[in-house]
């Protein structure tokens, strides 16, 4: 048995460390580079811990993100329904503390991504179409149930808005997430339907459930995104106008990296180390002093070039 | 079933074709009715068709564009970055000359256009991805570019803010685009490309040029759009041209236009679309609901009337 | 009950079992009986219905007519696992593993309620069983947690095997497998059927391989056009006795050509050298001559069907050369039309027809894609178009603004023809013309070719069926495996016997 695992090639032996290797030298090429240009204001110890601090908020969007993105769908109002879920939160937290403030913000998360899926499936529109209607629904009743006012989190409650309180929780948030991807029939069939939906149908998964289900589980992360987001940022205020779209795409790069290193069955750390590299690469653009601006300029290069690099559709096929 | 019921079948089936096309015009009327005696005929006062008319041009004449894109079943979400940028190009020519100025605006968007074409030509990504990183690549260009101060054009520009200098403009891309879909032969790819890339290629057709083409005309046209911003608005925000994509989605398809484009994409979603969308915006303004309530109800009557206007045998699988 | 009698009962029956798809009759009344114990070899040509029956078997499709019994009770399932718990099992031809998943998950897919509990599954139980049943079956190199895409063809396919036989299938049907597989390969696939049938069970083995069948079967069934022919046994028959069996028919010539004389063949239209599409076929050669008809058969996967897109212009990869008679040569889709070529693809939905479109867009399609660019477009003059040929060739519809997605198969290859005509192609590639068209059109359709013949033009017909290619072809080209294995000439002598040996 020793003698055929070495003859199965690098990838086979170290599988899951190979990917793993991989990352982390991105990371540190990234954080090589962007050190050595500005040695002074980026890179401390204490920079990268800050950095990390705020990259795994967006990692647990984009751990809920991969339970669409997988099966090839895709949703807009996650933005709009972190905004909602911390203001329910928040609003829930004045009478029940913090009980108040995680079933709150969880609970209406996974709430909103029970009416998406339902709403998918009933109506058979595209995800994309169906999650820009409910982005502005979501975003309208957010502002109702802030009552036109900025939401404050009571600083009493802010023990997941810096360490140990916000790592424990998104560590928890991943644990789960693994756990569902590698213990659960849905980890399975959630990657059977992205590959080949009709196949998936005949062997009897009830593919509607199981997209519904997705829709449930991702914004079940979304909500405990927004409790991480509102206790980092003390506080929430509604936007109108698809003002939440903003918030829909830093998660998103985190999935395209758990998406590309799957194959090595390690999704949740590439996720994690992923979303650390973007924040990387964003800090170091601004401790080279670029303007804040140049998050977005450096949001739409990386993505597109992630994409470029990591789609390989067969010849012929039709992409819109 | 015999050869005479499956002709009346067939005949039947086209009248209900025939009868489909009309729902966008009946939805604007129904509209017009429906806010005229819920705003007790304020809405229809000259007032406020001018207030509404006003606000019409860069919407009309952006949505003829992404109307191209949508008929071959894309997407572009960079139409509102794209906007800004080619409006502060605008801003900054403007002060050596008009006409530059309409050209540098026309040329941003042909070149946002071609890169959007590119990378989904090249690399096969999506158009709803490659637009949406555009779009963020681009409006970060805005903001850096109007981190300081907002942009300004020269200040006698706003001269040309006169409608019959914006109906022109507009009336303009419309009938070019009008004329192009219905009497050359770019529409009829356009419109098979849509419902059957495959079968479009094999018959002779470059679908990949076809589809750069589409996209780089798109984003001219939104260039021409940002014109009529600057004359309109005087200044560049960092802000400008926020959600404007969203806005033309929103309107073609209240117009009618099928989410997957193909041969039942009509012209007229552009201008009825563009009418209800506005009269809907204003509308539920002068009913004197907040803007929060006037999204909800934006986005009730969006799902509504994509449910009821997709064309499910057209999507294959639905993803 | 005694044994003799137990062996006696059919583990399997079909009865009456009918299946079609439009015109086609797939399957027509098939009756048959299993027995345990046994490898049956099951054979037939093109569309003789072995697939369709066993994917009815294992409720790909749905019944028309008639049931299946195993055991004596109704076999009635909907989907690949009820028929996997009913004891019906397939190895099918292309892969029938998918990515994304590991090994031990694709084993156990759909059943993983063995290894759940209370909503947990116990992954680790779950690939130590994996593992265990591939070191049983000898394919220790296989790990079941790694992800399966780390895998090539040939050991996801011994994935498959397991998947489709670890729990001890009543019934394993082997579906075209072998000719994907290395010998090692197909040495594991035997020595499962033999064991199959040690235990006492049945297996129903596909294979266009004559000699295989021959030797690892018991019983051999033949289908011919969706019927049962004849059941032999394997020993004592011989591949000569096979073939007969699985041709036999009188030729029916009520609607092929009736002239048999002088090749009315003019000079050379279009040369192809060396065209190869890896994967596909290999260094073919051939000529076209004007006015005649060549006629490409062979089996389903013997590469014709790519040849006539690589011909065409169309095919991804594609190397060597195909030259017209002025010299040019023919590398794109457009070059191709521009010079008169067209093609009618096997799969018409999806490339031959924009179906949701007008029969109107869809016949001044090729013509418009070559006309100058701003042209404006006299919509009146394309209609008149439009109409002219689609009345040419009678396409029987509402009017020209009728979506092609309306029309019966037939008139929707009426209307791939009459873009074809409309462009006043010289050359005709025509793939699967008639496949699953009503006997009239086919009628109309073979008059056509006829006439088009007459005119000078060229054709090159690829079909499966060889009756059309008796028939209606000046020549016939017979592939086998990628490459061209003989040419026959019209002649009333030519007998299907003869072609099929030059197939299989």
């Amino acid at each position: 048995m020793n003698n055929q695992k070495q003859t199965r090639g690098l990838a086979g032996i170290f599988g899951r460390y190979y990917g793993l290797v991989i990352l982390l030298l991105l990371a540190g090429a990234f954080y090589a580079f962007f050190k050595v240009l500005s040695p002074d204001n980026f890179g401390s110890l204490d920079n990268l811990y800050f950095y990390f601090q705020s990259s795994i908020i967006y990692s647990v969007g984009a751990c809920g993100f991969y339970f669409i993105v997988v099966m090839g769908l895709f949703d807009f109002s996650i933005g709009a329904n972190v905004i909602l879920s911390a203001i329910v939160g928040v609003v829930l937290s004045r009478e029940y503390g913090y009980l108040g403030f995680l079933a709150g913000c969880i609970l209406c998360g996974a709430l909103l991504g029970f009416i998406n899926g339902f709403l998918y499936i009933k109506l058979r529109i595209p995800s994309m179409i169906v999650s820009v209607g409910l982005m502005l629904i979501y975003e309208s009743l957010a502002y109702y149930a802030a009552g036109g006012t900025k939401q404050i989190l009571d600083p009493a409650l802010r023990v997941f808005g810096s360490a140990p309180g916000n790592i424990l929780l998104a560590l928890s948030a991943f644990l789960l997430m693994h756990f569902l991807i590698t213990y659960t029939r849905i980890g399975t069939y959630i990657n059977a339907i992205g590959s080949n939906e009709y196949v998936a149908k005949n062997m009897g998964i009830n593919v509607d459930t199981q997209k519904l289900l997705g829709f449930v589980l991702c914004h079940l992360f979304v909500g405990i995104m927004a409790v991480l987001s509102v206790s980092y940022g003390t506080s929430m205020t509604a936007a109108t106008g698809m003002g939440s779209m903003v918030r829909n795409f830093t998660p998103l790069m985190g999935t395209f990296f758990g998406l590309t290193f799957r194959r090595y069955g390690i999704a949740v750390p590439a996720i994690v180390i992923g979303e650390f590299i973007i924040a990387i690469i964003f800090n170091g653009f601004v401790a080279l002093g670029a303007p804040t601006t140049i998050q977005n300029i450096v949001t739409g290069a990386a993505l597109l070039s992630i994409v470029a690099l990591t789609a390989r559709p067969m010849k012929g096929a039709v992409v819109k | 079933m015999t050869a005479q019921d499956s002709t009346v079948q067939m005949k039947q089936s086209q009248w209900g074709q025939r009868l489909k096309a009309v729902y966008p015009l009946l939805g604007l009327i129904f509209i017009v009715s429906a806010f005229a005696v819920l705003t007790k005929g304020q809405i229809l006062t000259p007032r406020s068709i001018r207030l509404i008319l006003s606000q019409v041009y860069p919407l009309l004449i952006a949505s003829a564009g992404v109307f191209l894109v949508m008929t071959i079943g894309s997407l572009d979400f960079s139409q509102g970055s794209l906007l800004g940028l080619a409006s502060i190009v605008v801003s900054a020519l403007s002060f050596y000359s008009v006409p530059l100025a309409i050209l540098g605006g026309i040329l941003t968007g042909l070149a946002v256009g071609l890169l959007n074409g590119f990378f989904h030509v090249r690399f096969r990504i999506p158009s709803f991805i490659v637009t949406i990183c555009t779009m963020y690549l681009f409006r970060g260009f805005c903001a850096y570019l109007t981190t300081n101060a907002p942009v300004s054009a020269i200040p006698t520009i706003t001269a040309f803010n006169q409608d019959w200098i914006k109906l022109c403009f507009a009336g303009g891309v419309l009938a070019v685009v009008f004329l192009v879909f219905h009497f050359s032969k770019l529409g009829v790819f356009l419109k098979s490309l849509g419902a059957g890339e495959t079968a479009t290629r094999f018959s002779g057709v470059r679908t990949d040029w076809v589809k750069i083409l589409v996209f780089a005309a798109a984003g001219a046209i939104t260039g021409i759009a940002a014109f009529i911003n600057v004359i309109k608005v005087g200044s560049i925000t960092s802000t400008a041209g926020n959600q404007f994509e969203t806005q033309i989605l929103i309107a073609l398809v209240l117009g009618g236009m099928p989410i997957s484009g193909g041969a039942k994409s009509r012209f007229f979603a552009v201008p009825i679309g563009t009418l209800i969308s506005l009269i809907l915006n204003n509308g539920l303004v002068m009913i004197g609901l907040d803007t929060a309530m006037q999204q909800l109800v934006k986005g009730l009557i969006f799902l509504a009337v994509v449910a009821l206007t997709i064309d499910r045998k057209a999507l294959q699988t639905i993803k | 009950m005694t044994t003799a009698n137990t062996a006696l009962k059919p583990v399997l029956q079909a009865v009456g079992v009918d299946k079609s798809f439009g015109i086609t009759h797939a399957v027509n009344r098939v009756s048959l009986d299993l027995y345990r114990g046994e490898i049956r070899g099951l054979i037939g040509e093109n569309g003789s219905g072995k697939s369709t029956f066993c994917s009815l078997l294992t409720g790909i499709h749905k019944l028309d007519g008639g049931h299946f019994l195993i055991d004596g009770d109704m076999l009635a399932v909907r989907n690949q696992i009820e028929a996997n718990n009913r004891g019906v099992s397939i190895i099918v031809q292309e892969t029938g593993t998918l990515p994304g998943l590991t090994v031990a998950e694709n084993i156990f897919l759909g059943n993983e309620k063995q290894f759940t509990r209370f909503g947990v599954k116990n992954t680790r139980a779950m690939n130590r069983r994996a593992q265990k049943l591939l070191d049983d079956y000898g394919f220790s190199h296989i790990r079941a947690a790694q992800a399966i895409e780390s895998y090539n063809f040939e050991n996801r396919k011994l994935v498959e095997i397991v998947k489709a036989t670890y729990f001890k299938p009543l019934v394993l049907i082997v579906d075209e497998t072998t000719t994907a597989l290395s010998q090692s390969g197909r040495d594991e696939l035997y020595k499962i059927m033999q064991e199959t049938r040690a235990d006492n069970r049945t297996v129903i083995f596909i294979s266009h391989d004559l000699p295989e069948v021959l030797s690892h079967t018991d019983n051999i069934s033949v289908l011919r056009d969706g019927e049962l022919i004849d059941t032999v046994k394997s020993a004592g028959t011989t591949e000569d006795d096979l073939k007969r069996l699985m041709v036999g028919r009188v030729l029916d010539d009520r609607y092929y050509r009736k002239d048999y004389g002088e090749r009315q063949a003019g000079s050379l239209a279009l040369s192809v050298r060396g065209l190869c599409v890896p994967g596909q076929f290999d260094d073919l050669d051939l000529d076209l001559y004007k006015g005649e008809i060549l006629g490409i058969g062979g089996l389903s996967e013997c590469g014709m069907h790519e040849v006539g897109k690589a011909i065409f212009g169309a095919s991804y990869h594609r190397t060597g050369s195909v030259t017209l008679a002025d010299g040019s040569s023919i590398n794109t889709v457009t070059e191709a039309i521009r010079k008169g070529i067209a093609y009618a693809s096997k799969d018409r939905e999806m490339e031959s027809l924009v179906v949701n479109t007008t029969i109107k867009d869809n016949i001044i399609l090729p013509t418009l894609s070559q006309t100058a660019a701003v042209k404006p477009l006299n919509h009146k003059a394309l209609k008149r178009f439009a109409v002219k040929y689609a009345n040419q060739l009678s396409v029987k519809m509402t009017g020209v603004e009728q979506y092609v997605n309306q029309l019966s198969g037939g008139n929707k290859q009426k209307v791939v023809l009459a873009r074809w005509l409309g462009k006043d192609s010289d050359i005709y590639i025509l793939d699967s013309p008639t496949r699953g068209i009503d006997v009239k059109v086919k009628a109309d359709i073979y008059a056509l070719m006829s006439d088009l013949r007459s005119q000078g033009k060229s054709i090159l017909m690829i079909s499966e069926e060889m009756q059309e290619l008796m028939g209606m072809c000046d020549r016939i080209l017979i592939m086998k495996e990628g490459r061209i294995n003989a040419e026959f000439a019209r002649s009333r002598d030519l007998r299907e016997e003869d072609i099929i040996q030059k197939m299989l």
